[in-house]
C-alpha cells in the first residue's frame, strides 16, 4: 500500500539533482504511504567493485553485526575499499571477483543486506522522504536514475527492512518499488525456491525483484522479463524496477493500482500520481499518460 | 471573478474560499491546481470554476450545480458522484471519469482511464479521445459517447443505460450487447456535441444490457422455514437446516438466498461472566443516577462528535431492505433513547433525517442514494467495506424489494435483482482509502466524523488501515450479525465470530502502539445490556444492534426478509404489508428494549462500584469454556458458569 516514483535522465540537462527529483516525488504522493521511504540509487562505481548496505541499527547492536560482517567479509576474500556508518545503516565498498549470489545469500545471512551491487545503493528508513534526506542527504546523489517508494504499513511492521526499494536478493544491481499486491506470492516463491533461489523477507516486492532479476540472468532483456511478469503474476500491481542501466514499469491487466508517466527530451519520470510530477515542475500543465492495463515499456540510460 | 492560488494556500482552504464565492454566486479560477487532489469538493452554487492547469483524484466530486473547466489533466474519480452541473476537461482523464455521477455532464476532450462511468446513474459522460478497458462497467443508468475507440470489456455487468462508441468497439462485457440505435437517440447525441462545441461526423454503435443478467431465473420457495435461531443440535452437517438447504436448491438450482445470520453455535459473549456476583446488581432502582453511561463518539481528529446518552448504536440497515415506516421507527427510536441511528446502504429519507436527531450517512460500493446534500445534513458519514454476515460482498436486494420508489432513490432501473459491487470503485487499497477519506472531509469542511464499517474478516490488518488512514472510529461487526439477504453459506461459514473480531482489533492496536487511539463499536449478536456491558469490559467503546431492534420493533423471524414478503411489515417494500405497521407504537417498543439495554448496563456498571460504564474492564471478565479463553486471553474459569445474569427490571 504505497506511492512509488521513478526518474530517469537522457542527458545532462537537469534543473534538480536526481535525489532531490526523487525526493520531490516522495513528498508530492507521501499521503500514499507515511511510515516509511526508500531510494535506489545507482552511483557511479569503478567495475569490480561492489557496494554493499547493511541495516546494523545503533550502538552496541551496531558494533557486533559490523564485526560480523567485516569477518564475513574476509572469510570470502573480498577487500573493504571504504566503509561509512549512516543512520541505521553500514555501507561498504568491497573488491570482489567471485560469485555474486552466494556471495549476497552469505552477507544477507549475516546481517540484514539492503542493496548489493556494482552501483545500486538502496536507503530506505522510516519517516518521510525529507526526514529520510535529513539523514541520508539522497539529495545530493546526482546519478542518472533512480526510484523511490513510500509507505503505508498494512500487514507488517514499520521497520527500515520492512520499507521498499527491494532489491533482488542475490543479484546485484535489480531493485523494485511496487504498488498493489501479488496473489499468486507462495505459488510463484515455492517456484523459485525449488531453483535455489532465497527469499528473506515475506513480502510480495521482493518475489517481483527476485523474478526479474532471474528472467535476465537466463538471458532476457528487461523489456522481455517485464512482459513475462504480466503473465506470470496474478493481482494487482503496478511496479517500477531499474538495474543499472534502465528502468522500466509494468502493470497489471485490471489496472487497478494508478501510474502516470511524463516524457520529454530530458527525462521520463513516472509516479502513482500526477501531483507527483507535478512536484518536478511547479506551475505547469504537463502532458502527461496514463500507462494503458497490461502494458510495460523500459528506458536505457 | 475571484482567483485563488494553489501554490500559496492549501486545498481545504481554497475548497472553503471556492464554497464562499459560490454562495456569493461568483466565479473562481484557479492558478497553480499542479495536479492537487479534491479541488472544488462538496461545491453545491451554480459558478463556473476554471482549473489553469491539471487537478488531482476527485476534481468537482460531491458536487451539484457548478461548471468545471479544466485546462489540462485530471486524476482519478472525475466529477464523482456530481449531481448536476458540468466538468469539461481538455486533457486526460485518470481512471473511474464520471464515477457514480447522476445527471451531471462530463466532456473529456483527451483520453479516459479504465472503468469510465462505474456505477453511473444519470447524465452523460463524452470522451472525444479513447477510453480505456471496461467503461460503463456496472453503470446503472444515463450515457456514455466515446468518439475513439471503447477499450475492452466495454459495458461490463452494466444493468441499464446505454454506451456509444463511434470508434472500434474493442470488446463487449458480460451482459452487453450491441443493439439498434433509434435516429432520436442519434439527434440527442448530436444536439449534446454541439452544445460542447465539438465538431463530429460519424456514427455511432450502442451498447446495452442484453437482459439476461438481471434477475435470477427462479426465486427461493415460500416454505415455511426453519427459524434462523433454531441451532440443529451439535451437528454442522446433516442436520434439519442442512436438509431444508439441499430441498431449497433442488428447486432453484443455485446458492440460496436468505435473511438473518449465521444458526449455528459460536464461541460468544454468553462464553464469558463477570467475576462480580451480580445477583443483587440493580436492586436498587437509582443505578441510572449513580453511573454515567453518556458516551462521545468520533470527535479524535475535531469533527463533532455523536453524543450517545449510552454506549449503543443502532446497527446500519437500508432503506430497501427495510420498510420505510421500520427505518421511521429506528430514527424516532433512537431520539427517544438518545443514540444514533444509521441510514445503511440506500439513502436518508426525509422522515428518517427529521425522526432521527444523530444520524449516520453510509456510503456504500455502488453509491446507491449517496449525495452531496444528503452528506451535508448527516451527524457521521460511514464508509461500508463489508459486513459480518458477508464479508468481502456486496449486498443483494431481490426484485420485489427493488418497487418504483426504491429505484428512484437509489437511481437503479426497477425491479431487478440487485446485487451491490463488492468493493468500490475507488478503493482499491489502503491508499486510495485514504484519498477517499479526505475527499469526504473536505465535503463536509471537517465537521463530520468519518467512520468505516468493517465485516470481521482479516480485522488485524483492516484495524490497522483504519487507524492510519485517519477514520474517526470503527463499526466492527462479527459473524453472528444479521443482513436482510445473503448466501446460506457465507451467513453460516465466511466471518469470523464477534469476540474473535474484538480481540483482534485490540491486539491489532496494540502492536501499533495505538492502544486507546481508535474508538470501536462492536456489533455482531449484541442482544442485551449484559452483552453490552461485556463487550465495554473487553475493549470496545460502544455497541450497535440490528436484530435485537427489529426484533423488539415487531419482527417474528418469518424468513422472508430476502424476498420482501415480511408479514409484518419489516422487511419488505410491499404497500399491503407495511401498511400492517404500526410505526409509532413499534418505535416506542424500540425504545423501552434501548432502554432496558441502558438499565442493564448501569446496573452492571454499579454492582461493581463503578460511577461510569466505560470503568468496566477485562479484569471483571472470565471464559467460560477453553475456545473463548484461548480466543480473548481472559483467565478460563468454568466454575463461573452458575453466576446468575442481570435479572431484567
Amino acid at each position: 500500500m504505497c506511492g512509488i516514483a521513478g526518474i530517469l535522465f537522457k542527458g545532462d540537462h537537469r534543473n534538480l539533482t536526481t535525489g532531490q527529483a526523487l525526493i520531490n516525488m516522495l513528498d508530492g504522493c507521501q499521503h500514499r504511504g507515511p511510515d516509511s521511504t526508500g531510494f535506489a540509487l545507482y552511483r557511479e562505481n569503478n567495475d569490480d567493485e561492489l557496494r554493499l548496505r547493511f541495516l546494523v541499527g545503533h550502538g552496541a547492536e551496531a558494533e557486533q553485526a559490523v564485526k560480523n560482517i567485516k569477518s564475513k567479509l574476509n572469510e570470502y576474500g573480498a577487500a573493504v575499499i571504504s566503509e561509512e556508518p549512516i543512520g541505521a545503516t553500514y555501507c561498504f565498498v568491497v573488491r570482489y571477483d567471485g560469485d555474486v549470489q552466494k556471495f549476497s545469500y552469505a552477507m544477507e545471512n549475516v546481517a540484514k543486506l539492503v542493496s548489493i551491487g556494482e552501483s545500486l545503493d538502496i536507503i530506505k528508513d522510516i519517516g518521510g522522504a525529507h526526514e529520510v534526506d535529513d539523514i541520508y542527504d539522497v539529495h545530493s546523489f546526482n546519478g542518472t536514475h533512480g526510484i523511490g517508494h513510500v509507505r503505508l504499513a498494512t500487514e507488517s511492521d514499520v521497520k527500515p527492512e520492512a520499507a521498499h526499494p527491494f532489491w533482488a536478493t542475490g543479484f546485484a544491481d535489480v531493485a523494485i518499488v511496487h504498488n498493489g499486491q501479488i496473489t499468486n506470492y507462495w505459488k510463484m516463491r515455492r517456484r523459485l525456491e525449488k531453483r535455489g533461489f532465497e527469499f528473506h523477507t515475506d513480502n510480495d516486492s521482493e518475489l517481483v525483484a527476485v523474478y526479474l532479476a532471474e528472467k535476465l540472468k537466463q538471458g532476457a532483456s528487461l523489456s522481455e522479463a517485464l512482459k513475462g511478469s504480466i503473465d506470470d503474476l496474478d493481482g494487482t500491481f503496478s511496479f517500477l524496477v531499474s538495474t543499472k542501466d534502465e528502468i522500466g514499469y509494468a502493470k497489471d491487466r485490471l489496472a487497478a493500482k494508478p501510474m502516470v508517466k511524463f516524457e520529454d527530451k530530458d527525462i521520463i519520470a513516472i509516479a502513482s500520481e500526477e501531483v507527483s510530477l507535478n512536484k518536478l515542475f511547479p506551475g505547469m500543465a504537463l502532458n502527461t499518460m496514463e500507462p494503458p492495463p497490461g502494458t510495460y515499456e523500459t528506458w536505457h540510460r | 471573478m475571484a482567483q485563488i492560488d494553489l501554490g500559496v494556500i492549501s486545498v481545504t482552504e481554497a475548497n472553503k474560499l471556492i464554497r464562499q464565492h459560490g454562495e456569493a454566486g461568483e466565479s473562481i479560477d484557479i492558478v497553480n491546481p499542479d495536479a492537487r487532489h479534491h479541488i472544488g469538493v462538496g461545491l453545491t452554487h451554480p459558478v463556473t470554476v476554471r482549473v489553469r492547469g491539471s487537478a488531482g483524484y476527485f476534481c468537482a466530486g460531491l458536487t451539484d450545480g457548478p461548471n468545471f473547466v479544466v485546462d489540462n489533466n485530471v486524476g482519478w474519480g472525475l466529477a464523482d458522484n456530481m449531481l448536476g452541473g458540468s466538468v469539461v476537461v481538455h486533457g486526460n482523464a485518470g481512471a473511474i471519469a464520471g464515477v457514480a455521477i447522476r445527471g451531471a455532464e462530463v466532456v473529456v476532450h483527451g483520453n479516459m482511464g479504465s472503468r469510465a462511468g462505474q456505477v453511473m446513474k444519470e447524465g452523460t459522460l463524452c470522451c472525444r479521445g479513447n477510453a480505456n478497458f471496461m467503461a460503463g462497467y456496472m453503470m446503472y443508468g444515463g450515457r456514455i459517447i466515446i468518439l475513439g475507440d471503447s477499450g475492452d470489456k466495454v459495458g461490463e455487468d452494466l444493468t441499464g443505460g446505454s454506451v456509444y462508441v463511434a470508434g472500434k468497439v474493442q470488446s463487449l462485457g458480460s451482459d452487453a450487447e450491441v443493439t439498434d440505435l433509434p435516429t432520436e437517440e442519434v439527434d440527442s447525441i448530436m444536439e449534446f456535441l454541439d452544445r460542447y462545441e465539438i465538431p463530429f461526423k460519424g456514427t455511432f454503435q450502442k451498447i446495452q444490457n442484453s437482459g439476461k443478467g438481471l434477475r435470477y431465473s427462479k426465486i427461493e420457495p415460500r416454505v415455511r422455514n426453519i427459524p434462523f435461531y433454531t441451532f440443529s443440535g451439535e451437528s454442522d452437517y446433516w442436520n434439519q437446516k442442512v436438509q431444508e438447504d439441499i430441498h431449497v436448491k433442488a428447486q432453484i438450482g443455485r446458492y440460496r438466498i436468505r435473511g438473518y445470520g449465521a444458526a449455528r453455535p459460536l464461541p460468544h459473549l454468553g462464553d464469558i461472566a463477570f467475576r462480580k456476583d451480580l445477583s443483587s446488581a440493580g436492586a436498587d432502582a437509582g443505578v441510572l443516577d449513580r453511573v454515567n453511561l453518556a458516551t462521545e463518539i468520533g470527535g479524535k481528529n475535531g469533527a463533532e462528535a455523536l453524543k450517545l446518552s449510552m454506549p449503543l448504536l443502532i446497527a446500519p440497515m437500508s432503506y430497501g431492505a427495510l420498510s420505510k415506516s421500520t427505518k421511521v421507527a429506528l430514527a424516532t427510536a433512537s431520539r427517544l433513547s438518545g443514540i444514533a441511528e444509521n441510514t445503511g446502504e440506500g439513502g436518508m429519507s426525509d422522515e428518517q433525517r427529521a425522526e432521527a436527531d444523530q444520524l449516520v450517512y453510509q456510503c456504500l460500493s455502488g453509491r446507491l442514494g449517496w449525495n452531496i446534500h444528503d452528506m451535508q445534513r448527516a451527524n457521521g458519514l460511514e464508509i461500508y467495506i463489508s459486513q459480518g454476515a458477508k464479508p468481502g460482498l456486496g449486498g443483494q436486494l431481490m426484485a420485489k424489494k427493488v418497487t418504483k420508489e426504491i429505484a428512484r432513490i437509489r437511481g437503479i432501473p426497477e425491479g431487478i435483482d440487485l446485487r451491490s459491487p463488492s468493493r468500490h470503485p475507488d478503493v482499491l487499497g489502503a491508499d486510495d482509502l485514504v484519498i477517499k477519506v479526505e475527499e469526504f472531509r473536505e465535503a463536509t469542511g471537517y465537521t463530520i466524523p468519518v467512520s468505516v464499517k468493517l465485516g470481521a474478516g482479516r480485522v488485524r490488518d483492516d484495524i490497522k488501515i483504519a487507524m492510519k488512514d485517519g477514520f474517526d472510529y470503527v463499526q466492527l461487526d462479527g459473524l453472528q450479525g444479521s443482513t436482510g439477504a445473503a448466501g446460506n453459506e457465507v451467513l453460516e461459514y465466511v466471518g469470523i465470530p464477534t469476540i474473535s473480531a474484538i480481540q483482534e482489533a485490540l491486539d491489532a492496536l496494540a502492536e501499533i502502539d495505538c492502544t486507546g487511539e481508535l474508538q470501536i463499536i462492536l456489533m455482531g449478536g449484541v442482544k442485551d445490556g449484559v452483552d453490552a456491558a461485556k463487550a465495554i469490559a473487553l475493549g470496545a467503546d460502544a455497541v450497535a444492534v440490528g436484530t435485537g431492534a427489529i426484533i423488539a420493533g415487531g419482527c417474528i423471524a418469518c424468513m422472508q426478509c430476502h424476498v420482501g414478503s415480511c408479514v409484518v411489515g419489516i422487511a419488505t417494500q410491499d404497500p399491503e404489508h407495511e401498511k400492517r405497521y404500526n410505526t409509532p407504537v413499534e418505535a416506542r417498543n424500540m425504545h423501552r428494549y434501548f432502554e432496558s439495554i441502558r438499565w442493564q448496563m448501569a446496573a452492571i456498571a454499579d454492582a461493581h462500584g463503578y460511577t461510569d460504564v466505560h470503568q468496566l474492564g477485562r479484569g471483571d471478565l472470565v471464559a467460560l469454556t477453553r475456545e473463548v479463553a484461548e480466543i480473548t486471553g481472559l483467565p478460563y474459569e468454568p466454575g463461573y458458569r452458575n453466576t446468575q445474569p442481570v435479572a431484567a427490571e
